[in-house]
Formats: C-alpha cells, structure tokens, sequence
C-alpha cells in the first residue's frame, strides 16, 4: 500500500516526523517498509491487517497510535447520514446471493460536470503512483485509498430505465457471456465470476469487485451516475480477478474481506467529494444489505496473561495506554481488559490477539531475552544420530554426500502442477539422481580429488513409493568393509537407527568461506622428472606454482621413487580459468615455462 | 593415501544446529515431506480459502486429494504433539525439525523450489515469547559469532500469536538480515494437536536453513545446494573439530 506522508499530514494537527523516523515507527510497531521515495511510502500491510490498513486512514491510526499522536478526526467515527431513497423507483438493487454480495449501497447523482480533476486531487493520486482521469472517477479512487472501500461511477445515461427506474443486479456469469472493461479488454467469463448488471436488460456492466464495463463509462458528457459502494466476497473476488489474471486494487481490498459497514463510510466520502469538485445533487441512495455484519464481540485479556505470554513486565498502566493510543474501546476490571472492537478490526478476536497489540505497540525491544528453564528429561536426538552415524561411516570410507533434487521424470506420485513439465513425478528412489552425479563427479574428480582417487557418492533423501514415501541411502558403490550382504541401499525409515545413534555423537566439521568455482572446462596435465637426491619437495613444488600462475587450480604429488641417488617425482596439475575456456596452447606453453623452470634448477624432465 | 570423503554443507550445518539446540533440551523429530491438508494447513489454523490453498505456491499430488508436498516444517509440530499425547506424554515439548520443503515458485539465486527449514517448537506451561527471544539470540549468538543482536519486528502467520520477524545484525556487514518467522504458538494449533491451551502455551520458529548458510559462509547461489555437484562440497576449506 502506497501512501502518501502529505496526505497521512491531513490526519493530524501536530506535524508529523520525517519519512525515516515514520519509517522506523511502521517496520517495529506494526508493518515493513518496502520501498521509500520522496513523499511516498510502500508499507507491506500484513494480511491480517489488509481489511483496515489498506488506506490512507488505516495506516494514520496506526501511525497516531504508535507515534502517541491523536488523530484529528476518524471518518469512521463520525456518525452516518440518514440517506433519502429519491422516491421508491429512481433506483432498485437485486442481489442474487448475499453469500456473495453482503451489501450494495448505489447513489444516483444528477447533474454533474465530468471535468478534469482540481490539482490537490491530481497531486494525491500522484503522490501514490496513481494515474489521474477525471473528477469523477479520480473522487472514488481517492476515497477507496482514503478509507478503504472500493467504490465506482457508472453512467446512468447508458443504462435503462423501466416505471422510470433504474435496476443494478449482483449476479454470476452465464458460462461465455463476455464483457468489456473499461481498459478496453474483452473476457469471456464463466460461472464462478460474479458481475454487476443493468438489471432491466441483463447486461453485463462491471466485474463486480474488481472493475468498470465499458458499457457505462464516463465521458465528458456524461450528466448522471450511478455510484456504487459495496460488498463482495473475497473468497469469490479472489477466485474471479485469479481466473481473469485482472487483479486491481478493488479486488486486492475486497479478497482481504473488509466489513460490510465499511460501504456505507465510503459511500458518505465519495458523495461529499463528487458534489463538492464536480457538482450534481444526490437524487437518492439504496441500501441493499442482506447479510448484515455481526459486531465485533468483546474479547478480554489479563495483565497476568499479556505478561505472562510476552515473558514482560508491563504495568497496568503501560497496557491500558496502549488500547487508548489504539482508540480501542475498553474496560478494566480487577487488572482484566475487555476490548470491543471496532467494525473494521475484524482481526481483533482472541485474548493472544491483544496480546500481540501491547507487544507491538510497547515495542518487542521491551521484552526481555530469558533462558528456557532448565529440563529434567535428555533430548531425544537419537534417531537424527543414528542416520548421521551412517554417514560418517561413509565419508570415512572416502564417500562424499550430495542432494539433489526431489522431482523426476517418471515415478509413482505425479504432481497435480509441476514447476518443470519434464519432471512431473516425484522421486521412487535416489539411483537416478545418483547416477547422474557420478557422471558429473567423474568429470570434476580431478579438481577435487588426488590422482587415483576416484569419487564415490551417497545421499539420503526421502524417496516416494506407491506405498508411501521412506528416507533412502543411497550409494554409488559397495563398501566391502561393511560385508558381503551390505548391498548400495538401506531403507533408513524402518533400519532400528535409535539405538545405533543413542550415544553417538555425530562428527563436527568447520568450514571456511565460500570459494566460488568456475564453470568453464580444466585442463589436467603431468610432469615428471629426476631430481638430485634429498631435494626439497617445497621447493620444487614452487618452482612448478610460480610458473604456472594463477590458471593452476590445482596441484597433486602423485608418484616418487628412489633410483641410483636419485629422485624420480610425478606431480599432476590442473588449469582452470573464471573467466574463460583455456586452449591447448596456452597450456602447452605454461607447461614448458615450467619444465623449463625445473631444468634451470638442475632436474631432469621425463 | 587414505582416501577422505566429505559430508554436504547443509548436514554440516544441521550438525552445528543440532548440537547449540541439545545443549538447551531440544530433540530432534521427522515428519513426511508428502503432507495431507489437515496436517499442512487446517491444523496450523490456515484459513479453508487462504491463497497457499489455491494451486499456487502449493505443489498438489495428482489423483490424491487433500495431499500436497509439505509448505513448510510446521505441520510436524502437529505430528509431534499429536504422537506425545497419544502416548500419554505431556508437554515440556522441546523439539527441532530440519527437513526439506516445497513451494511452487520460480526458480532464481535466492529461491529454490525446495529447500530446508529448521522448524522448532517448545511447549510448557510457562513459556514466553521472552525465552523465544532468548532462544534464539543464544542460537544465532553460537551459529553466527558473539557480537551479533538479534531483534523482533511484528508479523503475521496463521499458526502463531503474537508473530514475529527475526532480525540479526551482522557487525561486518553492517546491517540488519531478516532471517525467519516465530511466534507464540496459536492456541488453535495446541487444540488441533491435542494439547490444552488453558494450560499449555509455547513458541515456534522455523527459519529457511540455505539462508542462515548462505549468510554464514557467503555462499551467492541457492540453487547450489541440491545440484548434486561434488565441486560444492568442495568449495569449502573443511576441518574436522
């Protein structure tokens, strides 16, 4: 949610701190801060918090309730106008199902000049990265980031009319009815999209919740509107702007399910703004609510409780002025806290709930870091000890442990939605993945290992059989030292681990720092030669590093022997670049630098 | 000469997290990684329409309903206290849970589509989001080095209240790393597994595992960890303590 700090300004007489200072006041107190530009801020409402705080409103009361900052007036607070209906036939509401749609308030607005909007407007939409069309249309996007509630104009000039009365319907889509939005895009739509229609013609005119029809677009000559304010499921919105892959900032607010008595405050807002920068007189409001809002029940807390979740030791006092920064109606009897919430804090339900709001509100630097009491039992690790057991037996045998991958090409569990549509399946066991490592181990063996060695490879992973998934060891080879029946797998699931494990502990190992490998092909050579007898192995292994330079990776002795008071040493070097390939001849040149290095030091090269 | 092979840097750095976590009463539990829905999500008090529900960041298993590829450790909190309570054993609870997940998303150098958690979870009659911050600063305080902090800003799970965001400030780089969610076990969640929540309370936590080594040794690319290359594990300098 973008905001503006000119337009959170507008919430309180007291100057309000810079942008880091509000900054810091979100990201410990209540939300992150995504981004910071300038005026504007990108606050990462959570979605508990989504129903009321994703406006400018929302986020000023939590803004004035951390900061200890009293908001000027809260629109929400200010008591409702009793609307005219305008004659009980300038406008009729019908809702299929309230499940569905809990409330439609529409206004009808006559006389009204669609003009460009006055500049404080186009600045506030700006301001939050939003774009500027006209008076009308700007007003319902200014009072949906003001107070939350999603709202829209349509053109009552292009709906019709029947006894002289306008009829707006809430109702599914008929499978392939299409529509086209005001963006200009035509969907072809299915049942489970719901839709707001002419109701006199059955028409298509909106995608409820989530965007205008062209149908009943506004221009410049457009005198009358249709204003609507209302209440959609999020669930079915969610579902609708997922389906159409159309997600606006209408049906972001409707899937995070803000209280149905929010429309009639939005209705209020975008009334009051309409007539006062684009004229026209409100002829009649409908208030269509079938499935009224149940009032947030009363939820109670203990200072014994808050304290004794949070490890803190607040006062009654300190708590009690957290519910009155919050503007949180509350009692307090015998150290017992009970909250009414207010209609839009539809988050606020269990007692851990206000515990959380003394938490934040306080601030998490106020609770203390304690030691857990101490245990009279011993950790039970020993069946964790018992696989690791299994794997220091390997690596002592020289086996090096790799995990891959789960999916696969083939196997019997498919998932519904692979990422990879070459692997679909998951894993029946790790012989594949193994294999696959082994070749590539095989090609990169001499870069990690000595001359000789060649790589053997296990890993432990779950695999997932018909009958059900089990933890798999898997090896590329057998370890003769376990025995004849010691085959290249173990099922580790039903292997009795815990007592193999019980009083093992698990060999530890530091590492250093990450140092990254190069993805382009070695080089490997060998060089061998005579030396006088009783040379020192250092020197001439410096002699071959100073010639080979930076290219050498890697450097192996691989062979010595004695003969007639000499020496006869085999040493293997890699090459290997981060930047690039390496060419034969280059190598070659290196290689003859060095055996031309080892010959001014008095050795014979073989 | 005697040819040493070497263990993965994630079992390497399980190790490390399982022993500062013994030191302070933690055992170590398993769970499958083939989840059903109630174990997954209901019983973690995730809403029935909450988006992770939807064939989105979910890896949902083909001709079997209900099952999915785990989101997350936590459901072996439920499988955990479910089973102790069957056996008539009642909290203190003191357990973690390292174990791979699984979530549907693009690939790139910080996210992989599978990776591991370190779930844990602690349970007692007096348990404090006070000891969760103690908890967790003497873990990060051994893992990490002594002179990090560890902080918490507010957040927002399903299956904890109060929630939290952990942050730790490493003094090298100067700055403040977010490193995973805890919280206050939700009441609901000790219902569903069984556990009285009049009486019982507790914390949870359960950071991505690739992250915290990543951060330790300066390693710029999840997607190495589960390639199965050997040049990996090797591109440590190693040395058995």
């Amino acid at each position: 949610m973008k905001v503006s700090l000119k337009w959170l300004q507008t919430y309180f007489d007291t100057p309000l701190p810079g942008a880091e200072a509000i900054s810091d006041a979100y990201t410990f107190h209540a939300f992150e801060i995504d981004e910071m530009q300038g005026d504007m801020l990108d606050v990462k409402v959570l979605p508990n918090r989504a129903a009321d705080c994703l406006c400018h409103r929302g986020l000023a009361k939590e803004l004035g309730a951390i900061l200890d900052l009293p908001l000027k007036s809260d629109p929400l607070r200010i008591e409702l106008p009793m609307y005219d209906l305008g004659g009980p036939t300038s406008l009729v509401v019908e809702i299929e199902d309230s499940k569905k749609c809990a409330r439609y308030m529409g206004a009808l607005v006559k006389g009204v000049k669609v003009r460009p909007s006055p500049d404080w407007l186009r600045e506030a939409l700006e301001a939050v990265g939003q774009r500027s069309i006209n008076n009308v249309v700007d007003a319902t996007n200014y009072v949906m980031l003001n107070v939350g509630q999603p709202l829209h104009a349509f053109d009552a000039a292009k709906l019709s009319q029947k006894d002289g009365a306008y009829a707006i319907g809430v109702r599914m889509a008929k499978e392939g009815e299409k529509i086209t939005t005001l963006s200009g895009e035509t969907y072809e739509l299915s049942p489970n999209i719901q839709l707001i229609t002419d109701a006199n013609t059955d028409k298509p005119i909106a995608l409820a919740g989530i965007k205008g029809g062209s149908a009943a677009e506004l221009t410049g000559e457009t005198t009358d509107l249709i204003v609507e304010s209302a209440n959609f499921d999020g669930t079915t919105t969610r579902r609708a702007a997922q389906a159409l892959k159309l997600f606006t900032d209408a049906s972001l607010r409707f899937q995070n399910r803000p209280s149905p008595e929010l429309a009639a405050y939005g209705m209020r807002g975008v009334l009051a703004l309409i007539t006062d920068i684009a004229g026209g007189e409100v002829v009649g409001v409908v208030d269509e609510y079938p499935a009224r809002a149940t009032a947030p029940s009363p939820v109670s807390v203990s200072l014994e409780k808050i304290n004794g979740v949070l490890g803190s030791n607040f006062s009654r006092d300190e708590v009690e002025n957290v519910f009155k920064r919050l503007a949180l109606p509350y009692m307090v009897v015998h150290d017992v806290f009970t909250v009414t919430p207010p209609f839009e804090r539809t988050d606020l339900t269990i007692a851990e709930d206000l515990v959380e709001e003394v938490g934040r509100i306080i601030g998490y630097d106020k609770v203390p870091a304690t030691e857990l009491p101490p245990l009279s039992s011993t950790p039970d690790q020993a069946r964790y000890r018992g696989i690791e057991r299994m794997k220091d037996q390997l690596v002592e045998q020289g086996f090096i442990e790799v995990s891959t991958q789960s999916f696969a090409k083939a196997g019997d569990v498919t998932l519904a939605n692979p990422l990879d549509k070459n692997m679909p399946a998951l894993r029946t066991s790790l012989e594949g993945n193994l294999q696959d490592a082994l070749a590539r181990a095989k090609y990169a063996a001499p870069l990690v290992l000595a001359p000789g060695q060649k790589p053997k490879l296990f890993e432990v992973g779950t695999v997932f059989a018909k009958e059900g998934e089990h933890i798999e060891l898997r090896m590329t080879e057998r370890v003769p030292e376990w025995g004849e029946s010691a085959g290249t797998v173990d099922n580790l699931s039903v292997a009795k681990l815990e007592d193999y494990g019980k009083e093992y502990l698990p060999a530890r190992y530091e590492l250093g720092a990450y140092k990254t490998f190069s993805i382009y092909p070695f080089i490997t050579r060998d060089i061998a030669f005579w030396a006088p007898a009783g040379t020192d192995v250092g020197r001439t292994t410096s002699y071959i590093q100073e010639k080979a330079g930076e290219l050498l990776v890697r450097l192996d002795q691989f062979d010595h022997f004695e003969k007639e008071g000499r020496v006869s040493y085999a040493f293997r070097l890699v090459f290997q670049s981060m930047e690039r390939t390496l060419t034969d001849e280059e190598i070659n040149g290196v290689m003859a630098g060095i055996a031309g290095a080892l010959q001014g030091a008095g050795y014979e090269v073989r | 000469m005697n040819q040493q092979g070497r263990l993965h840097p994630i079992t390497i750095a399980i190790r490390d997290i399982a022993d500062i976590f013994g030191r302070m009463g933690f055992g170590i539990a398993y769970g499958p990684e083939l989840e059903d829905d109630w174990h997954n999500f209901t019983a973690l008090n995730v809403p029935d329409d909450h988006p992770a529900r939807d064939m989105q960041d979910t890896f949902w298993i083909k001709d079997q309903p209900g099952k999915v590829l785990r989101t997350h450790t936590s459901p072996v909190q439920i499988r955990y206290m479910e089973e102790q309570m069957k056996k008539g054993i009642k909290p203190p609870y003191r357990i973690i849970v390292p174990g791979k997940v699984f979530r549907n998303e693009a690939t790139d150098s910080t996210h992989e589509a599978q990776f591991f958690q370190v779930e844990g979870l602690v349970v007692g009659e007096d348990i404090t989001l006070a000891h969760l911050k103690g908890t967790f600063s003497q873990f990060f305080k051994e893992y990490f080095g002594p002179d990090i902090k560890t902080r918490f800003r507010p957040s927002f799970f399903p299956f904890t209240e109060p929630s939290v965001e952990v942050d730790v400030w490493f003094e090298k780089e100067q700055k403040w790393l977010e490193l995973g969610g805890a919280g206050m076990v939700h009441p609901k969640v000790l219902e569903n597994a069984g556990v009285d929540s009049k009486k019982y309370q507790g914390f949870a936590f359960g950071p991505g595992l690739e992250r915290i080594v990543m951060i330790k040794y300066g390693i710029p690319d999840a997607r190495l960890f589960h390639s199965g290359d050997i040049r990996f594990n090797y591109a440590f300098g190693e040395e058995k303590i």
